[in-house]
C-alpha cells in the first residue's frame, strides 16, 4: 500500500542515485536490521536488500519520491505488512517500535518542507519511536577521512539546503548524550567504514590493527577523484587511535535489547573475487558513497543501470561478526580465530622508509617461503609468533610481488632502492631480495592503475621528473664518453696507421695477407675436393 | 660505468660471487665503493652523474652519503667480504708474524714521511716476522724497497690497482687474502682498508706510528684527527681484537652481503647461462 503523506516529490528519486548519493547500503549492516521487531519504520532511502533483511511483520517505508515509493510498491507487492509513505518526515505519523534511519537525517525532508536543523530533524524521528522503542540510527562525520581526502564537491541536487553543521553532533559522544537525553540510550555503537562495523572494543586492541588495516584498505575508494588514496590515512588512523573519530561515520544502536555484535564486517567474497580485493565493487562501494559529500560516483551511477535502483548489494552475501570466543580469544563468523599482529605491507612499508634493508629481506623471504607467498602483502597478518596469516586466498607469489612493488612506488616509498625502478624492475629486484631469480620481462603484466588522487598523481610526477632529469643527465654522461672513446679510436688507429709504415709492420702485414690467401686456398680445395 | 669500478680487481670478485665469467667482469651500472672511506663513500674526485647508483658497504656510509645528498645508496658489503665468503677461513691456515701496510700515496700522489723512523718503531713493537707490503708506486723504487728490505723485512706488493681500464689486475685481491692469511697481526701507519681487511680476515689488528701524509693533502670529511677520534678503539700497537672484528664486520659490510641473485639485479648484470631453469620460467628459488 502506498500513501501519498504530504510534501511528495513527484519526479525524484533517491534509490537511483542519479541526484544524490547512492541509499543506503551494506552488507555488514543486515544483522542490525535482522533484529529489528514489531511495527518498524525504515526512514530515507535505503538499498531494497537492506529492506530485504527486515524480519519485521509490519513494516513502513518512509521515502521522497514518487518514482521510489512506485517501485518499492512494486518490489513488495507481494510481502504482506509492507505499507510505502511517501513525503517529508514532518508529515509523517504514528508510533513504532524500530526506527531504522541507516541513510542519516539528510534525506526525509522534501523541498516542500520549511526545513529543519539536523537536531529537530532528530526530534521528529524521535517522536514517531514509541517509549521501550528501538532506533538504528547513521550519522555521517563531518570531519571523517572520507571529508579529509575530499576534493571540492559540487552540490548535488540533493543538496538544495546545505547539511545543517550547527547542530549536528561533531562526535559519538555528542549522539550517545542527545540521545540518553531523549530516553533513548546507546547500548552499541559502531565506527562505520565502507565493509565494516567497529565497536570500541574492537578499535582499542592492538593486536587486531593488522586484521583491521587488511579489512579497511581492501574496500575500494570511495569516490574516483580525491586528495589521496585512503589507504595511507586508515592506517594512520588505527596506528594513532583514531579510527572511530574518523570513521566516515558511526552507527548508533539505542533503546533497550541486546547490544548487537561488537563488530560485524561484510563477509568475504567467494573465491576469485577474493584474489584481487581491491577491484570489489559491491555493496561496500554503496555504503561509502553514502558517506560521500558528493556521492554522485560512477559506483552509484553503474549500480543505478540495470534495475533503476543503485546499491542493491545483496545483503544475503552476508556479514561476519567478530566477538570474543568463551577463550577471550577473538574469532569471526563460525568461529575461526581472527589472526592478531600486523599487517605485513605495514611492516614492509615501515622497515622500506627506515631504510632497513636487512628488515625488508628478512621479511620478503620469510613471506615468499610461507604458505601466503601468493597472498598480498596487505592481507597477510604476521603474528607474534612469526606466522604469516593470508586473509584472502593465495594467487601466484610473483603477482603478490609486483602488487607490493605498485604499492611501494604508488606510495613514494622507494627510497631504499636505487631508481629508475618501474614496478616491473622493483619486483624482480624484490624477488632477487628473496633470493629468487626473475627477470624484469618476465614479471607479469599488471594492470595499469587509474592514479586519480592527487597525492599519489604528485608523488608520479616528482619521480618523472626526477627520473628525466636524471636520464638527461645520464645521456650527457654517455655523450662524453663516447666522445673520450671515439677519441681513443682515433688515436689507436693513428698508432697502427704508423706502425704499419714501419718494416716490421709491412713484414707483419705481408705475413697476415699470406696466411689469408693461404687459408682461402685451402678452403677453395677442400669445396672442390667434397663437390 | 665507473673505471673505479675495477680497482684491486673488485668487478672481477664480484663478477665470480654472481656465478658470471670473472676475467672479463659485465659493466656494472652504478658506482662501487673502492676503498674505506670516512665520507659518502666514494672518491673525493669522484665525479657523479644523477640518477646512479652507489654501491656502498657499510649502512654508516650510506647514511653519511643520504645526509651529503646521494641518496641513491645500496648496501652491498665490501667485495673483499665477498671473497672471504668465497674462501672462508680455515682452522689450517698457518699465521705467523706481521704484515705492515705502510701509509701510501696513489696515483700520483706522494707520501712524505719519515721512513727510518716507522721502521724503528714497527721493529720495538713487532715480535715475530714482518711482511712490508707496499704500493705498486712505492714497491717500484728499489731504494725504497731496500730500506725496508735491509731492515730485515719481507718486502711484497698485491699488485696493480688498475685504472681507466688499463692494467687491470684481478689476482689483487686474492694475492691480499692468501698474505693475510698467512700473518698473525696487521697493521699500518693509518687505519685503512687493508687494516679492516685483516681485522676480518683473523688478524689481530694494529694501527700506530707516523701517520705521515701526502704532498698538499686535504682533509676531507674530518680527515686523520676524526679518524683518531671516531675509531680510536682501532688505534695503538694492541687493540682488542674482537672489537676490532665487530667493527671490521660493520664497516666491511660483512653482515649485509647480497644473494647472487639480489647482487646481479641490483648490478644490472645477467642471469648466468648454467641456469637453465631461469629460461624456462623466469623464476627460480637459489
Amino acid at each position: 500500500m502506498t500513501e501519498l503523506i504530504g510534501g511528495e516529490m513527484t519526479a525524484w528519486s533517491d534509490l537511483d542515485g542519479n541526484h544524490g548519493p547512492a541509499p543506503a547500503a551494506g552488507a555488514e549492516w543486515g544483522p542490525l536490521l535482522g533484529t529489528a521487531t514489531g511495527h518498524t519504520l525504515v526512514a530515507g532511502p535505503h538499498a531494497p536488500a537492506l529492506i530485504d533483511a527486515i524480519p519485521a511483520g509490519q513494516l513502513t517505508l518512509l521515502v521522497r519520491g514518487v518514482p521510489d515509493a512506485e517501485s518499492l510498491a512494486a518490489r513488495y507487492a507481494t510481502r504482506p505488512g509492507v505499507t510505502i509513505r511517501c513525503g517529508s518526515l514532518e508529515k509523517l505519523s504514528g508510533a513504532y517500535d524500530t526506527v531504522v534511519a541507516l541513510d542519516g537525517l539528510d534525506r526525509l525532508l522534501t523541498t516542500e518542507s520549511a526545513g529543519l536543523t539536523w537536531d529537530e530533524t532528530l526530534t521528529q524521528l524521535l517522536s514517531l519511536l514509541r517509549p521501550r522503542g528501538r532506533l538504528v540510527l547513521r550519522v555521517e562525520n563531518g570531519f571523517g577521512l572520507h571529508r579529509l581526502l575530499a576534493l571540492p564537491p559540487t552540490p548535488a541536487d540533493t543538496e538544495w539546503v546545505g547539511p545543517d553543521g550547527h547542530t549536528r553532533p561533531t562526535g559519538p559522544d555528542a549522539v550517545r548524550a542527545r540521545l540518553s537525553a531523549a530516553g533513548v540510550p546507546v547500548v552499541r555503537d559502531y565506527a562505520a567504514y565502507p565493509g565494516a562495523l567497529l565497536g570500541g572494543e574492537i578499535l582499542a586492541d592492538q593486536a587486531l590493527r593488522g586484521f583491521l588495516e587488511a579489512t579497511l584498505t581492501a574496500a575500494p575508494a570511495p569516490s574516483p577523484a580525491q586528495l589521496a588514496e585512503p589507504a595511507r590515512l586508515i592506517t594512520g588512523a588505527l596506528r594513532h587511535g583514531l579510527a572511530d573519530a574518523l570513521a566516515p561515520a558511526w552507527v548508533f544502536v539505542a533503546g533497550p535489547g541486546p547490544a548487537g555484535p561488537e563488530a560485524l564486517i561484510a563477509a568475504a567474497p567467494p573465491p576469485g573475487v577474493a584474489a584481487a580485493p581491491a577491484v570489489h565493487a559491491g555493496p561496500r562501494a554503496s555504503a561509502a558513497g553514502s558517506a560521500g559529500a558528493a556521492g554522485s560516483g560512477d559506483v552509484a551511477a553503474s549500480a543505478a543501470g540495470s534495475a533503476g535502483v543503485a546499491g542493491s548489494g545483496d545483503v544475503a552475501a552476508g556479514a561476519e561478526e567478530v566477538r570474543r570466543d568463551a577463550g577471550s580469544r577473538w574469532v569471526r563468523g563460525g568461529g575461526v580465530p581472527v589472526p592478531l599482529g600486523r599487517t605485513l605491507e605495514d611492516l614492509l612499508v615501515e622497515a622500506a622508509r627506515r631504510r632497513a634493508t636487512p628488515v625488508v629481506r628478512e621479511l620478503l623471504t620469510a613471506w615468499q617461503q610461507s604458505p601466503a607467498a601468493g597472498v598480498p602483502a596487505g592481507q597477510v597478518v604476521v603474528g607474534a609468533d612469526g606466522v604469516h596469516r593470508g586473509l584472502v586466498p593465495a594467487g601466484r607469489p610473483v603477482e603478490a610481488l609486483r602488487r607490493l612493488a605498485a604499492t611501494l612506488i604508488a606510495g613514494g616509498d622507494t627510497h631504499l632502492w636505487p631508481s629508475p625502478a618501474d614496478e616491473a624492475e622493483l619486483t624482480a629486484l624484490l624477488a632477487g631480495m628473496t633470493g629468487r631469480e626473475l627477470d624484469p620481462r618476465d614479471a607479469p603484466a599488471a594492470p595499469r592503475p587509474g592514479v586519480t588522487s592527487i597525492r599519489e598523481l604528485t608523488i608520479v610526477r616528482d619521480r618523472l621528473e626526477r627520473e628525466l632529469a636524471d636520464a638527461r643527465a645520464q645521456h650527457e654522461f654517455y655523450e662524453r664518453q663516447i666522445a673520450f672513446r671515439d677519441h681513443e679510436l682515433k688515436r689507436l688507429r693513428r698508432h697502427n696507421a704508423v706502425l704499419s709504415a714501419t718494416v716490421p709492420g709491412r713484414a707483419a702485414n705481408t705475413l697476415v695477407g699470406g696466411l689469408k690467401a693461404g687459408r682461402r686456398a685451402v678452403r677453395a680445395v677442400v669445396r672442390r675436393t667434397r663437390g | 660505468m665507473h673505471h673505479a669500478n675495477h680497482y684491486y680487481g673488485h668487478s672481477h670478485v664480484l663478477a665470480r660471487y654472481c656465478g658470471l665469467d670473472d676475467t672479463d667482469p659485465p659493466r656494472l651500472h652504478g658506482y662501487l665503493q673502492h676503498g674505506w672511506n670516512i665520507g659518502d663513500g666514494l672518491a673525493p674526485d669522484h665525479e657523479y652523474t644523477p640518477g646512479v647508483p652507489s654501491f656502498l658497504w657499510s649502512e654508516r656510509t650510506r647514511r653519511r652519503a643520504w645526509s651529503l645528498g646521494r641518496r641513491q645508496g645500496y648496501v652491498v658489503g665490501a667485495p673483499f667480504a665477498y671473497l672471504l665468503a668465497m674462501d672462508p677461513l680455515s682452522d689450517s691456515d698457518r699465521r705467523e708474524g706481521t704484515i705492515w701496510y705502510p701509509f701510501h700515496g696513489w696515483e700520483g700522489q706522494h707520501v712524505v714521511g719519515d721512513h727510518d723512523g716507522l721502521m724503528a718503531e714497527i721493529r720495538r713493537t713487532e715480535d715475530g716476522p714482518v711482511t712490508v707490503c707496499l704500493y705498486w708506486q712505492e714497491y717500484r723504487s728499489a731504494k725504497l724497497r731496500r730500506r725496508y728490505e735491509s731492515a730485515g723485512f719481507r718486502v711484497i706488493c698485491h699488485g696493480y690497482r688498475g685504472g681507466w681500464w688499463r692494467d687491470l689486475d684481478p689476482g689483487f685481491l686474492y694475492r691480499q687474502l692468501a698474505e693475510l692469511r698467512r700473518h698473525r697481526r696487521v697493521a699500518s701507519n693509518r687505519l685503512c682498508s687493508a687494516v679492516f681487511y685483516g681485522a676480518l680476515a683473523g688478524c689481530e689488528p694494529a694501527v700506530y706510528g707516523d701517520p705521515m701524509h701526502l704532498e698538499n693533502e686535504k682533509a676531507a670529511f674530518g680527515g686523520q684527527p676524526r679518524i683518531l677520534r671516531e675509531w680510536a678503539a682501532l688505534h695503538g700497537p694492541h687493540p682488542d681484537p674482537e672489537a676490532a672484528h665487530r667493527i671490521a664486520v660493520d664497516e666491511l659490510g660483512a653482515d649485509r652481503l647480497l644473494s647472487p641473485a639480489e647482487l646481479r639485479r641490483l648490478l644490472g648484470w645477467p642471469m648466468p647461462t648454467s641456469v637453465p631453469d631461469a629460461e624456462l620460467t623466469g623464476v627460480l628459488t637459489r
